[in-house]
């Protein structure tokens, strides 16, 4: 009996998974019942938010809806927190934006610094060819 | 019993603010007798921090749930080991546990270097025993393991506990969080000798040659955390992934970024006297990172499936981390004039320049995985509207700044010091180069695609032979002088220069891994509800479920699928995912099968039954690569540990001036 229970709640009703656009999609959004992965890959028994999620997303998938409209219903219901990629609009951008603002603030840093304490190496005077012909003979027998 | 934790404690941290104040007047007014009470005290704390750690210790592994701790965290069908690891499983007993092992951290810098270094040691001590001071605030005041359920007050008994969560009842996660916690406690080092350096205006860099070695077995530790994390959410979780860019995981990994960075441009200061302000910010940005992570791990500013109960402790962290910040940028604006480089970049292109760009890209790096980890809580800040910010952010981000840095692994270590020429350029790249690009063509004219991998795949190439050059030339130089073979060349030529060639040991680790993080573009997964007998397919797979099976056992219950996989028409060995359902906590867990192979892993778990019981719900995956990511980190950590073996040459860096010749020089002496 208790087998009997314990395997009865192990069931996960994990039918829109088989679609692959269900997959694909729901990687893209984010479950929100608390475990911070996507709703495909949510693990959380009998999840409150995943498993109608997925279901949802089949009927959609299957109704022949296009990614960007299925995306754009779910926004609706949910807000925008239920995109795991913020869109680039509004403030995100300044998300999206601001690591590369960050590298060429970096690089400019390094510019400077570079400035700052370049020295070119001072002329010295031309080797002649007795001495180039050593340095040669040593850099052959240099370990 | 209960009592003996809740002093020792109590005891600790009064020890702990003794210390502070002994050693910073002991160094001050020059008493050696406060010095050495100071030492003492340290040593002392460690012991009753042992005492504390004991007691919770044996409350854990005999189940006594009168401590509320031990009941939240524990339980008696709980094997031993895992009683063992609830130690760092909750809230306070991290907490302890962080305690711990600070104290065993500041024991053993104590005791090393209380002779070596008198001048700085005081302030070394006062400002571990500033930390250790801190956590043991939260420790006795904030989040106290030994706080006792009203039993006979109320409550009659409490025969069992709620146990560890389940997800965290595996072997690698009774590894993982210590070794992550030895990396995040042990940049407290490195940050202590660098205020003691300030404090004392030590001119030169004495403190950077002591520490060195401690920041490399900090940066082991963390990356050995960093890796079994990954190990155990690739085997746990159920979906494959190794990392999920969760806040947690990412608060990790920031401070493995900037002490990477610090490894590097050590160096500079170590030969040529250079970016003497960047590696006291880099030492001190690792430490402050570690307690950020701490704190977004504890505070529950982020959500997250590793995060422990939301409380308040955040509000303490913020304010430490406030003060450290601000006494630190205070003493090293103060210390400037101490802090001047000793020389010039003679070269743009040169290994200086190379470590630059290193550091802003690792850097970068950090930024942008902080900047994202963040943004949700910014942009609520900003415009009220909750977003998430997930894999598809950080990947898009990440990838092309971690194929800039796998570039700069291969091109960094073959530029030479000061400057380098351009038939030395020449000399050293058209090879590796062109065998990237002859790569890239071939990858592309068999049908590769994906732009990223082609790049990866090429990189990991172009830096490997760069490696391979590197030990082949020194080493035939070698073996043609000792009149040995290559093999035997190579261990010679890293004998001599181990921390020189075990860093490139540890580059090619880190290619490895990026073959393994290239193969995850070809991953291939399915998702099938079948009938016992029934079959599925994937790629060159053909899996049969030959039976479903269920069981029970203290802890949990199981039920299992018996599959039968067989690739082109060859049968394999039969392989067992299992779904555990553990009683006290309520909560499933996916134990997967795995078939580990060097081209690829055959990863298949048990979803559960279908809702009318009839059929199995089997999610299987095909990881091509991912192997060599375990791989690339042994081989890493191997390169590690021959980089702590002293060389059997020791380099001295000599910075000279030479009247009518150029500065600064190096010069290899034999030992």
């Amino acid at each position: 009996m208790l087998v009997a229970a314990a395997a009865l709640m192990l069931g996960q009703g994990g039918t829109p998974l088989e679609n692959p656009r269900v997959r694909q999609i729901g990687d893209q959004l984010a479950c929100l019942c608390g475990c911070g992965s996507s709703v495909t890959s949510c693990n959380m028994l009998h999840c409150h938010f995943s498993e109608p999620a997925r279901q949802k997303l089949l009927t959609m998938v299957n109704a022949g809806m296009g990614d960007s409209a299925i995306l754009a219903s779910f926004v609706k219901d949910y807000g925008p927190q239920i995109l795991l990629k913020p869109p680039a609009e509004g403030f995100n951008l300044l998300g999206w934006f601001m690591p590369f603002i960050a590298i060429a603030a970096g690089l400019v840093a390094v510019w400077w610094f570079i400035q700052r304490f370049h020295k070119p190496l001072a002329a010295g005077p031309e080797p002649d060819a007795a001495t180039l012909a050593r340095v040669e003979r040593e850099l052959e027998t240099l370990e | 019993m209960e009592n003996l934790g809740a002093i020792a404690l109590l005891l600790a941290f009064c020890l702990s603010v003794f210390a502070i104040l002994a050693s910073v007047i002991g160094g001050w007014k020059r008493k050696p007798f406060l010095v050495a009470a100071s030492e003492r005290a340290v040593y002392a704390t460690w012991a009753l921090l042992t005492a504390a750690s004991a007691t919770l210790i044996w409350a854990l592994l005999s189940g006594d749930f009168r401590f509320a701790y031990v009941a939240a965290h524990s339980n008696t069908a709980m094997p031993t080991l895992y009683k063992f690891a609830a130690w760092w499983g909750g809230q306070e007993g991290s907490l302890l546990f962080w305690s711990w092992l600070l104290s065993c951290y500041a024991a053993v810098v104590v005791l090393t270097n209380r002779r070596r270094h008198r001048a700085i040691m005081p302030y070394v001590t006062a400002t571990l025993m500033v930390t250790q001071c801190f956590f043991l605030v939260m420790n006795a005041f904030v989040a106290n393991p030994f706080q006792m359920l009203a039993v006979g007050r109320g409550i009659t008994s409490v025969p069992d506990g709620q146990g560890l969560n389940p997800l965290l009842q595996y072997p690698a996660m009774a590894i993982h969080p210590p070794m992550l916690y030895l990396g995040y406690v042990g940049f407290t080092v490195p940050f202590a000798f660098a205020i003691g350096s300030l404090i004392t205006r030590q001119p030169g860099d004495r403190w950077i040659h002591t520490t060195r070695r401690w920041s490399l077995v900090t940066w082991m530790f963390q990356t050995c955390g960093i890796i079994l994390g990954a190990s155990w959410a690739y085997a746990v979780l159920g979906w494959g992934g190794y990392w999920g860019w969760d806040p947690v995981e990412n608060a990790s990994f920031l401070p493995w970024l900037s002490a990477t960075a610090f490894l590097h441009s050590v160096m500079m200061q170590e030969k040529k006297g250079m970016m003497k302000v960047w590696n006291m910010v880099l030492v001190s940005g690792t430490f402050f990172l570690c307690i950020f992570g701490t704190f977004l791990t504890r505070s529950g500013i982020v959500s997250s499936v590793h995060a422990f109960a939301q409380s308040s402790i955040g509000r303490w962290f913020v304010g430490f981390l406030a003060i450290m910040i601000a006494g630190t940028v205070y003493l090293i604006l103060d210390r400037l004039d101490y802090l001047k480089t000793e020389a010039r970049l003679e070269s743009v292109v040169s290994r200086e320049s190379s470590f630059m760009f290193n550091n802003l890209i690792l850097l970068a790096a950090a930024f942008a995985i902080l900047w994202g980890t963040l943004f949700p809580v910014i942009s609520e800040a900003a415009t009220g509207e909750k977003i998430s910010v997930g894999p598809p952010f950080f990947n898009r981000i990440m990838i092309p700044i971690g194929l800039f840095l796998l570039f700069l692994t291969g091109v960094g270590p073959l530029f030479a010091w000061r400057r380098t020429s351009l038939d030395s350029l020449r000399r050293n790249f058209q090879w590796p180069l062109a065998g990237a690009v002859a790569l890239a063509i071939a990858l592309f004219a068999g049908g590769m695609r994906n732009a990223y991998a082609l790049m990866a795949f090429s990189l990991c190439l172009f830096v490997a032979w760069t490696i391979f050059v590197e030990f082949f030339r020194g080493s035939r130089a070698i073996a043609a002088k000792a009149g040995t073979n290559l093999a035997l060349g190579a261990v010679e030529l890293t004998r001599r220069n181990t921390r020189r060639y075990g860093g490139y040991i540890v580059h090619f680790g880190i290619v490895l891994m990026f073959i393994g993080f290239a193969g995850s573009a070809f991953n291939k997964d399915t998702t099938t509800e079948v009938k016992i007998g029934d079959h599925i397919s994937l790629g060159h797979y053909d899996l049969r479920v030959a039976d479903v099976r269920q069981g029970d056992k203290d802890n949990y219950s199981w039920s299992s699928a018996l599959i039968e996989p067989s690739r082109d028409g060859k049968a394999l060995a039969a392989m067992t995912p299992e779904r555990r359902f553990y009683k006290a906590s309520q909560q499933p867990t996916s134990d997967v099968a795995i078939r580990r192979r060097p081209n690829e892993d055959l990863y298949i778990n048990f979803a559960g039954m279908s809702d009318d019981g009839q059929r199995a719900v089997i999610q299987a995956f095909v990881f091509p690569l991912v192997s060599w990511i375990w791989i690339g980190f042994a081989v890493l950590l191997g390169g590690t540990l021959i980089c702590l073996i002293p060389s059997k040459i020791r380099p001295v860096q000599v910075r000279v001036k030479i009247v009518g010749m150029v500065e600064s020089d190096v010069a290899t002496v034999e030992k």
